[in-house]
């Protein structure tokens, strides 16, 4: 008894050595074999709407409650995209963030009336502890981003 | 010979579960109760904002900000990553650790995230991000926990038994979480 314990001891260590650096897959496996470029998806959402999609960058946000989004760097300055599942599905620890990461899903563009930017936004205000200005809302937006299905992150 | 007895078999299942599942009772108990304030905090890392301030930084090309950023904060090691949400910020990663400078002002946001030690790990368990075997064995723990509930209730034989105060206790047990669902789907 003791040594099987032992053993499945070492086997456990093993496995999170193994595993300490590299890569770390969350969700469902990569099978998109090419990669597109996010600035690509941003300058023609309409073209990638429904499509699945590999992309890669830098992950320069987390959600900070759920874990239930990143925000992707684009290859592009001045420009992000968020690829969001859905609650439960995938967690994404915090620390995460500054990681680079190649991740899948089906681009998704819909249209966010005033009112629900007003909620989310007062909600990711109240989330980073600032406040939201209702103002900034001039009218309904539309919302380009990723619904993720599976995400690989190097974790060092 | 001991005659075989279902109440005996019962109790010693109900003792060797009990011993096998405590680990992870624990675990879901202690993780149920930090991710259900979750509005409140967050019950898996600790993060920290602090503020400093550097020059404005006029440049705009990217190499030549990231540089003066680094220069002036002081950092010798490559960040991570480097990004520019827009063309006022500037964000360096590093291992937990985000430098956000505001480029104009020179106001820089330093934020740490570190995860809560045990606890992340346990909520981890809890809320199966894992996937993969872990939701199998959390199948059976959840299997288990049925059995302990219902194998409880059939330990103890007279007044403190089941057909005694026990059914009371079951009784109260029943009408809290069903009274609840009633009283928040139709009466509130």
């Amino acid at each position: 008894m003791k040594r099987s314990l032992f053993v499945l001891l070492i086997a456990l260590l093993v496995t999170v050595a193994a595993q300490a650096g590299g890569k770390k897959n969350y969700g469902k496996e990569l099978t998109v074999k090419e990669t597109s470029k996010i600035s690509d998806i941003i300058a023609a959402p309409e073209k990638f709407n429904g499509k699945r999609v590999k992309v890669k960058g830098p992950i320069v946000d987390v959600c900070k409650e759920r874990g239930c989004w990143i925000k992707l760097g684009s290859d592009k300055e001045f420009e992000s995209i968020r690829f969001k599942v859905d609650d439960g599905v995938i967690v994404f620890p915090l620390d995460l963030k500054g990681s680079n990461a190649v991740a899948e899903g089906v681009v998704s563009v819909r249209t966010v009336s005033v009112e629900d930017q007003i909620k989310s936004g007062k909600k990711m205000a109240a989330e980073e502890g600032t406040t939201f200005d209702e103002k900034s809302v001039t009218g309904p937006k539309t919302i380009l981003q990723i619904k993720g299905e599976g995400a690989q992150v190097e974790t060092k | 010979m001991k005659q075989f007895s279902w109440r005996r078999l019962n109790i010693v299942l109900h003792r060797d579960i009990g011993y096998l599942t405590v680990a992870m009772l624990i675990i879901y108990g202690v993780s149920g109760l930090a991710v259900n304030h979750i509005e409140d905090w967050n019950p898996n890392f600790i993060r920290e904002k602090r503020f400093e301030q550097i020059e404005p930084i006029t440049a705009t090309e990217r190499d030549t900000v990231k540089a003066e950023a680094m220069r002036q904060l002081g950092l010798t090691e490559e960040p991570r990553n480097f990004f520019r949400p827009d063309p006022e910020t500037a964000q360096l990663f590093y291992e937990n650790l985000t430098y956000s400078v505001d480029l104009p002002t020179g106001n820089v946001m330093i934020e740490t995230t570190q995860r809560r030690m045990v606890l992340f790990e346990m909520n981890q368990l809890h809320l199966n991000a894992p996937k993969g075997v872990w939701t199998f064995i959390a199948d059976l723990f959840a299997v288990s926990l049925i059995f302990m509930g219902i194998s409880g209730m059939f330990i103890l034989k007279g007044k403190t038994g089941l057909a005694g105060r026990g059914k009371w206790f079951v009784l109260i047990g029943t009408v809290i979480p069903v009274g609840y669902w009633i009283w928040y789907q139709y009466l509130q």
